[in-house]
């Protein structure tokens, strides 16, 4: 219970309360100062350290759940297979090539001005696959566009107009659709920005206060150990 | 309202006022930072917003865990995880959930993994399949004893298999390839989309609405929301999120926690509306004031 | 019945629109004009009150997935600062592709410019984790973040590095950012040393930050393919001799890609018009048939 519950706890409520108090501290005080420097430097170096671990255990998790997929010839192994091997190439591409071994140097340029190996893959594997993945928002945006701007009542009307506006005054669209009249070109566009930088500026800012809020009030119940999901338990 | 109240909120009313009479002397008379112990450049409005949504916090905690009733006004995305969980039971087909981007320092992860506790908990109870893809691996194993606790609170330990919940990769979009080919080949009847979501929130969301699952998404946010709200049934927006699993553990002291938010909420509309009408009126002091320096 | 058929049109259909409507414009160019917004021309308006004294951090936040809306972006803005004199610091906090990226745009671009020097005119410090932590740490000093650059040169050797220690040296932070970490730039190192913050934002991140333009937070805002054609057009208009290297066949622009945005958005449109059509004239034939058996 101690090192489940009661050790997690006190260092949460310890780490948890450093940073707050020491926001409002000065380092230039007498005595508390370099106190105050040390642990906003410090606390902000481990954070550094902490997040390159959780890589490693990304990493450890992945080839554990691959390989054990493949020992029991579960539906879809080749595909764990395949991410193993692209892991482990691409990984390994990736370390010798920070390392400088052999025909590796470096990451990006090697010495003579060409790609290295990892550049090449990273440009003509990694990238293409990325955007590739990433281009499918454009047909989701197109039929989820379809079928939800309905003129189903009021809100959804004004979502509609608002949505048409700024789809229009987002492109040469725009300028072109009232182009022919004296100062058109400049209408929607200028309809197009202060529908974004009034209403939904507006609106954007309320949802970000209340998320804010909604955010400081969690943090505060983990600090106090009030929330203990994290932990995986609800024990007291 | 007993005597005693009154001077306690008198008591509290005179401290905050104290405070707030010393942060602004701070700051006008921009005292040098050598000869003071605290930063005057940023004792000011984060201070006193800090105090004041603290103590609010603390407050309705205490006044909840006296018993005091408090009022939260229901959120239709979360009443409908029965209904969601139930629906899976009569089509015999899966709850997938997903916590999220986010890592477990993450507000909305965290807020995420309330959810799922609950969730695995009607999981366990219906001996519906649950299956929980993870993508940051702090989370995906705090997902792991989250869930694992789950069923064994619901008494059903039996039911937690190794692959419940399991490790996908990091990689953004081949998380959500990894996810949305989950979703085309196992149909599951209920998706849970909590947590941080980036740019696969729609390609995640609109891919399970073409499975005909029914969809609840919850995150905090803003650029993904309008995607989630457009596609998914229910969305649990911004706040509702880190309400969700305070509302669905009915504690008190997380109900308070949602109160004092909510009272915290009203004082900044307030204050809003005052320096709105201030500068309107050519005075600066509350804009001023809360404005940040470096 | 054949109209609900229309209404409930197969998706395939749409993807494919959409399809031929991307591929045609980037295939056979239209050449569709494109004028600037005041977020774009705020930014490009500060470049241009730089000169070669100044320095500019510019900070690569995305990976490959938004390289076709960020990278046109920086590659106008390290033109417009090499052009200028204007000395660069370039670093990336984004984990996926970030350096990646960064190391693309800087072997494409240098070249242009053989009379700058690695080291004195330009700096690629490389990539470090933990964003928010490091933000904050460059603020004392780059070389607790970066102790060594990209090419594994100790800073304290690098000439540009000996003068720029931290924020105080720096006159404008340009981040091109595919999520949060631009709001990061604005709520820990604007508010907190004051140093001007510019954001280059996908185009489902830009409605976020003119929350941001409007407080200040931010002096410029690029918005998605839009903003960076917009960032070109007004490089080209500025400085002529772009011209040639922005019309040159097979090499994509954000002004080239504009085109096919354009006729996308166009097709969009139409979609949406045409299923509320039918959606009316459905309404319109189930009450008429309501009224004839009544």
């Amino acid at each position: 219970m101690f090192w489940k519950l009661r050790l997690p706890l006190a260092l949460t409520f310890i780490v948890g309360l450093v940073p707050i108090v020491t926001f409002f501290l000065s380092t230039q005080a007498p005595v508390i100062g370099p106190a105050v420097q040390f642990a906003r430097d410090r606390v902000e170096r481990y954070m550094v350290i902490i997040a390159g671990f959780a890589l490693l255990l990304g990493v450890v998790s992945v080839v554990q759940g691959s390989v054990r997929k493949i020992e029991r010839r579960r539906p879809g192994w080749p595909f764990a297979a395949s991410l193993l091997a692209g892991l482990v190439v691409m990984g390994a591409f990736g370390i010798l090539s920070a390392m400088r071994v052999g025909p590796f140097q470096g990451l990006l340029t090697a010495p003579d001005g060409g790609m290295t190996p990892f550049f090449w893959m990273t440009r003509n594997l990694f990238n293409p696959l990325q955007a590739a993945m990433f281009s499918l928002l454009a047909f989701y945006i197109a039929s989820a566009a379809f079928r939800a701007f309905r003129v189903r009542n009021v809100e959804a009307t004004i979502l509609l107009i608002a949505a048409f506006i700024v789809m229009a005054g987002r492109t040469p669209l725009g300028e072109y659709a009232f182009g022919w009249l004296p100062g058109g070109e400049r209408w929607l566009p200028a309809v197009t920005d202060w529908i974004m930088t009034v209403p939904n500026a507006a609106a954007q800012r309320g949802v970000i206060i209340g998320a804010a809020l909604g955010a400081a009030s969690l943090s505060l119940r983990v600090i106090l150990g009030i929330e203990r999901s994290y932990l995986g338990t609800t024990e007291k | 309202m007993g005597r005693g109240e009154w001077t306690r909120r008198l008591a509290a009313g005179a401290a905050a006022a104290g405070l707030l009479h010393l942060c602004l002397a701070q700051r006008a008379a921009a005292a040098d930072a050598a000869a003071s112990w605290y930063d005057p450049q940023r004792v000011g409005a984060p201070l006193v917003v800090l105090l004041v949504f603290s103590a609010l916090v603390l407050y309705f905690i205490h006044a909840s865990r006296r018993g005091r009733a408090l009022y939260i006004r229901r959120i239709a995305g979360i009443q409908a995880i029965e209904e969601a969980v139930g629906r899976a039971t009569e089509l015999g087909r899966k709850v997938l959930y997903l916590t999220g981007a986010g890592s477990i320092d993450d507000n909305q992860t965290i807020a995420s993994l309330a959810v799922l506790r609950h969730v695995a908990g009607l999981t366990a109870r219906y001996a519906v399949d649950l299956d929980v893809p993870g993508r940051d691996p702090l989370a995906f194993s705090a997902a792991r004893e989250t869930v694992q606790e789950a069923y064994l609170q619901a008494g059903r330990p039996d039911l937690f298999r190794s692959d419940t919940v399991h490790y996908v990769t990091y990689d953004q979009f081949a998380y959500t390839a990894a996810v949305t080919g989950i979703m085309v080949r196992e149909k599951p009847a209920a998706n849970f989309l909590i947590g941080a979501f980036q740019a696969e929130s729609l390609l995640l969301a609109e891919t399970g609405q073409s499975t005909g699952a029914i969809q609840i998404a919850g995150t905090a946010e803003v650029t993904q929301l309008p995607f989630f709200a457009v596609v998914c049934d229910y969305t649990l927006m911004g706040e509702e999120l880190y309400a969700a699993g305070a509302y669905l553990s009915n504690e008190p002291a997380m109900l308070g926690s949602i109160k004092g938010q909510d009272f915290t909420k009203a004082v900044l509309i307030l204050v809003i509306l005052v320096g709105v009408l201030l500068e309107i009126l050519g005075v600066h002091a509350i804009k001023d004031f809360m404005a940040i320096a470096g | 019945m054949k109209l609900e058929r229309l209404v409930n049109i197969d998706r395939r259909i749409v993807y494919l629109c959409i399809a031929v409507g991307t591929t045609l414009p980037l295939l056979l160019p239209i050449g569709l004009p494109v004028s600037s917004t005041p977020p774009v021309r705020s930014l490009f308006e500060k470049v241009e009150s730089l000169g070669p004294e100044d320095v500019v951090l510019l900070s690569f936040d995305y990976g490959p997935t938004t390289a076709p809306e960020n990278t046109p972006m920086a590659e106008a803005i390290l033109r417009h600062c090499f052009t200028r004199g204007i000395k660069v610091v370039v670093i990336a906090l984004f984990p996926i592709g970030g350096v990646t990226m960064a190391g693309e745009v800087l072997a494409n671009i240098t070249p242009e410019y053989p009379q700058l020097q690695e080291g004195v005119d330009y700096a690629f410090l490389g990539y470090k984790d933990g964003a928010q932590a490091a933000m904050k740490q460059m603020g004392v000093a780059f070389v607790n973040v970066f102790p060594v650059d990209n090419g594994r040169r100790p800073l304290g050797e690098i000439p540009l590095m000996q003068r720029v220690v931290n924020y105080d040296d720096v006159d404008l932070i340009v981040t091109l950012s595919t999520n949060v970490i631009a709001e990061w730039w604005a709520n820990l190192v604007n508010a907190q040393f004051g140093t001007p913050v510019a954001v280059g934002a996908t185009a489902v991140s830009a409605p976020k930050y003119y929350a941001f333009l409007d407080s200040g937070q931010m002096i410029g805002l690029l918005g998605g393919l839009k903003g960076a054609s917009e960032y070109e057009r007004l490089v080209i208009d500025r400085y002529p001799h772009f011209a040639r290297l922005y019309d040159r066949p097979g090499v994509y622009t954000a002004i080239k890609g504009m085109d096919a945005q354009t006729v996308d958005h166009a097709i969009i449109m139409a979609f949406i018009l045409f299923g509320n059509t039918v959606h009316f004239l459905i309404r319109r034939r189930d009450r008429r048939a309501g009224l004839r058996d009544a």
